[in-house]
Order: structure tokens, then C-alpha cells, then sequence
């Protein structure tokens, strides 16, 4: 188990390394443009404003060297200064919260209803219930973010103003319901069709028909036995899908003018901050890993027969 | 009429109520393709500390039985249309399901085939034993742990103390069974049923389990329901034998006659088709041809295609079972003159 963890975190230093090289390339390659300009906007700027901050961004050095600075600096727990001298730490803690929240609404929606929805389907097999989610939830999965978000807040923000429409900062729960459904919708969607495919297998294991044979109620045989094992798939999407949540929530956050991660690295890569960008990234990375992690040890606990050497 | 003599070392009481009664059962499955009527007027009893063996190949309709017995089948696709299951006088068939489900278990218990599947895979065993003692008998944890020790004890699970947290996977097959049998007598069933207990198991780990069985049966004075395809494995343990085919029937009788004087073909085949030291170097009978497809069964006698008895009437007309005294019977037309040995 020790051994196991070690070798997993030696991994992920090698993924981390390996996607914010990626990020950092990428930036990079699209071609900076002016930063320096971007950010003075129209006005002009000074021979020696420009001097000063291309040598505090390393702006004239090569890529490799750049990038060795920015390593230098994350690993000392620095994620540097932004074009406009902010402490991009500082920006971020600020907008993880809001991020964080919207993603816990959108697990528990993912939860509540897509594993509700799930289980139920799967015992009722062919009924109509199952057929009438089968159906809506293709029709959930076939609409992109981009266009339920703003449906949604159209609809139950601005036509039958349940919700709020738009978001303060920083945000309050109930502001952040509305896009937390938008946002967990799709997982929704997934997870119902995982879960109904868990519980349907299960319910023809042979440990099924074991718990009935020892005269178990219908309840426990379903709520205990089957429910336990279709767990496994289950808490394994969940995990994963909080790392993409967190990356997903860029459109729905915009949407919402929610100020969280999402909206922050929309704004700076529109105005070409690369540091910004990627420090935001670096954490969304390690974010996701940490998930993975998580996911993968809990996995041993939900399956006795899972040991990691 | 001939004389039969069969030495039989079973009676039937005749006129007590038997602990478990199955009377003319009939089980359908409603498929796709049509109904497949899988157990056909299936009747069979049995007493406290008596083992009856229900013999048959697959699909010969035994563990559905079994299942009906226990009430788990899935129904749909499957139905009773007519038939009772009477345990200690009463219908279990016309029991509402809750009453049932107190008598699963409690009164009647299973294990089967293959216990790594039957064994959920996520609980300790421990935890699987004592399921019904903390659920039903409102055992406080801590008892129905100490009593689920017990249980692996007197199936003999060695260590039962330190193995009772582990989990299915860390046994072996034979200790898996045990572990099955330990929980089917968690709620101290009167009524036994073991599908082919002993089918996904090593021949020496198979004579234990054997062995166990027919030790607790005579202990507890339980009635074993014993399910396989293999006479080999019942002749040592079993009272009496029902053989089954296409969801009949075809022959009921001690061991002992069974053994000595069949009186269905389909019976003597199955003899014929056991592996003995003495035929080494020839070649094995075997019974030719398929199990009939129950979706459209052979007319007539459904072992007549296979038998090489086959007699014009066998093809027309469905044999009725023939009693042959001595609580014996047989579903053949020419059952006594298999008895006799006149049969061509």
C-alpha cells in the first residue's frame, strides 16, 4: 500500500511536469502578441516601462529557460506575478471558493439524481420510467453547456425567476443552484446510464439470488447487497468527474458571471496573461491528480479484492 | 403381472404428513421464442433427516424446482400455473410473499454451485453468516459474530476466529462452500436444498463436503434436498434418488434398488455412463443424442428419441408413472419389464 502511494505520487510529479510543459507550450506557440501593449490597452507605453517589465517576465529569454523559471519558482510554492502585478496565489485562493462550491452543488445533482434515477431504472428495467430518463437523458447529453447554460438561466433565471440570474462575489449558495444544475446536468445524464447499467448487472449476480435464498427483505437485498457493489463504477466516475468539473465550469461560470476559476482563466486568456493562465491550470492539474488519487485508493476500500502492491 | 422383488431399505410412512411435500408442480418460462415448460407434474417429499438426491443433466428442470421450492424464481419469465409446495401441511405457493420470505432461510434453506458468486464479494464472510442473525433473530453484533464462529467451527473452517473478517476471495473453493453451508445453517434450517454443491470443486475436496453435509443432516436431523448430476457423489449419502428429465420425473427410488435394478432406460444410461476401475481400456457408455429442447419437446415419452428401447408407443403416448411398490416408481411404459430384464 505504502509502495503502492509512493509510486503514484512519483507518477504524478511526472504528469504534472509533463501537462504544464504541455500548457506552458502551448501559450507559448499561440504567439504572446504584445502582452506588455494588452495591457496598457490603447495608451502608450514608455521605452523604459517596457524594458522593465520584459525583464521582470523574462520576456526576451527562449522558451526553455522561461519555463525552467517557472519551475523554479512553483516549486518554491510561487506561482509568480501576473502581467498586472498581481500574486496569481493570491487571484486564485480568491476564486476557488465560488469554483469549489459550484462544484459540490453539481455532485450532489449528480448524486440525488443521477444515482437515484439510475438505481431505479435499473430495477424497473423497460418500464416507462426507464425509458422516458433513457430518453431525456440523450437529449441532456446532446445539448453542450454552451447552450444550456444560458437555457437555463433563461429560463428559470429571467422568464420564471426561481434563481437568481447572475452571481455576486463572492457568490452565495443559493446563487450558485441554478448553474450548479446546468453544470452537473451533464454528469447526470452519465452517471444514470452507469448506474443503471450497475444495478441491472448486479441484480442477476448470483449473490443476489444468495441474499433472497437467506430470506432477506427486498429492500436490503437491493439497498445493501446490489447497492454496495454497483457503488464501485460509480464513486469512480464521481471522482474523475470533480477533476473535470473543475475545468468545465469555465462556460457555466461565464454564463453565470460566477467569480471562480473557470472565469478567471477565461478573462486572462483573452487578455493574453500567460502567468495567470498557467498557474490556473497548474492547479486544475493537480486538482484532477489529487482526485484520481483519491478515486483509485477508494477503490481498494469499496473492493476487498482490489490490493495495491 | 410380474412379481417385482426389489429389497428396499426405505418405506414410506404411509399416511404422515411429510415435512416438505412438492405435488404436481408445473413451471413455464415465458421466453421470446415461446414457452418453454420446464417442470412438468413434478411431485416429491421428504422427512426430517432423510436425503433425497434429484438427479438429472442440465436442464432437466431440478435447481428450478429447487428455486420454486425456495421462491426465487424470477417471475417473470417464469410461472407456476399449477402445482403446491407444502411445508409442514401448508402451501407455500399460496402464502402471501412476506409470510414466505420468513419461512426462506428460517425454515428452508440453499446453498449452491458455485459459492464464489453465490458469496457477495465486498462482504466478510463473517459479516454474510450472521446477515440473518443481526436482521431477522435481532442478534446485538457482537453475538451473531461470536455465533457466525461458531457455524465456520462446525463446518470446519479451520482458524475460524481469524478468518471470519475475510473475505470471499481469500478462501479456497472447498472452504468456500463451507462458508455457504455455514450460513445457509445460520437461522438452524429444517429443510436443506444443495444445488450441485460440489460441482466446481476438486473429486477430494467434493468427498468432504459430501461428508459434512451428511454429518450435519444426521446432527441437526435436517431433511437434505440434494441436487446434481452426478451418481456418484449421491450413492454414498443419499436415502432416495428422484431422477428428472425434460421436468419429469422418470424414476423414484431408494438407493439401494436404484442402484441394483434401474427401471427407466434413462436411468441405467446414466449407470452405464459412470467410469468404473473395471472398464479400463473400453470405451465409455454414454447416452447419445441431446436433452430435448423444451420449447418443442418430442411427442410422446420425451426420452424416446435417445432410447434404445424406443417402442412405436413410446413416440405417441406419454408414459404416466408407474408405481411399482415400495415407494418406487418409474415413467417408462415397459418399466417392469426393465425390472425383469425382458426388455429389448
Amino acid at each position: 500500500m505504502f509502495r503502492y502511494l509512493v509510486r503514484r505520487l512519483l507518477q504524478m510529479i511526472l504528469v504534472f511536469l509533463g501537462t504544464t510543459f504541455i500548457v506552458f507550450a502551448l501559450m507559448f506557440a499561440g504567439g504572446e502578441g504584445d502582452p506588455i501593449q494588452n495591457l496598457a490597452g490603447e495608451k502608450p507605453v514608455s521605452a523604459a516601462q517596457r524594458a522593465q517589465l520584459t525583464e521582470k517576465f523574462h520576456l526576451d529569454d527562449g522558451f526553455f529557460e522561461r519555463y525552467w523559471y517557472y519551475l523554479k519558482d512553483l516549486v518554491t510554492g510561487n506561482l509568480g506575478e501576473s502581467l498586472t502585478g498581481r500574486d496569481i496565489s493570491t487571484m486564485i485562493l480568491d476564486a476557488f471558493p465560488a469554483t469549489a462550491k459550484l462544484a459540490t452543488i453539481a455532485i450532489l445533482v449528480t448524486i440525488v439524481f443521477g444515482v437515484t434515477a439510475g438505481v431505479i431504472a435499473g430495477i424497473r428495467r423497460g418500464s416507462i420510467f426507464d425509458n422516458s430518463t433513457l430518453v431525456l437523458t440523450l437529449v441532456i447529453i446532446g445539448i453542450p453547456t454552451v447552450v444550456l447554460a444560458p437555457l437555463g438561466q433563461l429560463l428559470f433565471g429571467v422568464k420564471f425567476p426561481i434563481f437568481p440570474a447572475t452571481a455576486n462575489n463572492p457568490p452565495t449558495w443559493y446563487e450558485l443552484i441554478l448553474p450548479g444544475i446546468v453544470l452537473g446536468l451533464l454528469s447526470v445524464a452519465t452517471a444514470m446510464r452507469l448506474t443503471r447499467a450497475s444495478v441491472a448487472e448486479n441484480l442477476r449476480a448470483d449473490f443476489v439470488r444468495t441474499a433472497k435464498s437467506k430470506g432477506m427483505p427486498g429492500r436490503r437485498v437491493i439497498g445493501v447487497h446490489v447497492l454496495r457493489n454497483s457503488l464501485i463504477p460509480i464513486v469512480t466516475f464521481i471522482g474523475v468527474e470533480l477533476g473535470s468539473l473543475m475545468g468545465g465550469a469555465i462556460i457555466t461560470e461565464r454564463v453565470f458571471n460566477i467569480s471562480g476559476i473557470g472565469n478567471l482563466l477565461y478573462k486572462n486568456l483573452n487578455l493574453g496573461d500567460a502567468p495567470v493562465v498557467i498557474g490556473t491550470v497548474s492547479v486544475l492539474v493537480i486538482v484532477f491528480l489529487i482526485a484520481n488519487l483519491i478515486v483509485d485508493l477508494l477503490y481498494a476500500v469499496l473492493d476487498p479484492r482490489i490490493r495495491y502492491e | 403381472m410380474t412379481d417385482i422383488r426389489v429389497e428396499s431399505s426405505y418405506a414410506p410412512r404411509a399416511g404422515a404428513q411429510h415435512l416438505l411435500e412438492v405435488k404436481d408442480l408445473f413451471v413455464e418460462f415465458h421466453t421470446r421464442d415461446g414457452v418453454a415448460r420446464v417442470i412438468n407434474g413434478v411431485s416429491y417429499h421428504l422427512d426430517p433427516g432423510e436425503t433425497l438426491a434429484v438427479l438429472g443433466e442440465s436442464g432437466s428442470g431440478k435447481s428450478v424446482t429447487a428455486q420454486a421450492i425456495m421462491g426465487i424464481l424470477d417471475m417473470p419469465p417464469a410461472k407456476i400455473p399449477s402445482g403446491q409446495i407444502l411445508y409442514k401441511g401448508e402451501d407455500l405457493l399460496a402464502m402471501p410473499e412476506e409470510k414466505r420470505r420468513q419461512v426462506r432461510g428460517k425454515e428452508i434453506a440453499m446453498i449452491f454451485q458455485d459459492a464464489l458468486s453465490a458469496l457477495n464479494p465486498v462482504f466478510p464472510v463473517g459479516w454474510q453468516i450472521s446477515e440473518t442473525l443481526r436482521t431477522r433473530a435481532g442478534m446485538s453484533k457482537k453475538d451473531a459474530t461470536r455465533r457466525a464462529i461458531e457455524l465456520m467451527d462446525q463446518v470446519k473452517i479451520p482458524a475460524a476466529k481469524a478468518r471470519v473478517k475475510d473475505y470471499p476471495h481469500q478462501f479456497s473453493g472447498g472452504m468456500r462452500q463451507r462458508v455457504m453451508i455455514a450460513m445457509a445453517l445460520a437461522m438452524d434450517p429444517k429443510v436443506l436444498i444443495a444445488d450441485e454443491p460440489t460441482t466446481a470443486l476438486d473429486v477430494t475436496v467434493q468427498a468432504q463436503i459430501m461428508d459434512l453435509l451428511a454429518d450435519l443432516r444426521r446432527d441437526l436431523n435436517m431433511g437434505l434436498i440434494l441436487i446434481t448430476h452426478d451418481l456418484g457423489v449421491v450413492a454414498d449419502v443419499a436415502d432416495r434418488i428422484a431422477v428428472m428429465y425434460a421436468g419429469r420425473i422418470i424414476e423414484h427410488a431408494d438407493v439401494h434398488s436404484l442402484y441394483k435394478s434401474p427401471a427407466h432406460p434413462y436411468t441405467q444410461g446414466l449407470l452405464d455412463s459412470i467410469p468404473r476401475l473395471d472398464s479400463k481400456g473400453t470405451e465409455l457408455a454414454t447416452i447419445k443424442g441431446l436433452p430435448p429442447n423444451l420449447l418443442r419437446p418430442p411427442t410422446g415419452c420425451a426420452f424416446h428419441p435417445r432410447c434404445p428401447y424406443v417402442k412405436s408407443v413410446c413416440t405417441t403416448s406419454t408414459p404416466r408413472s408407474l408405481d411399482l411398490g415400495h415407494g418406487r416408481t418409474s415413467a417408462c411404459h415397459f418399466a417392469k419389464e426393465m425390472l425383469d430384464g425382458t426388455l429389448r
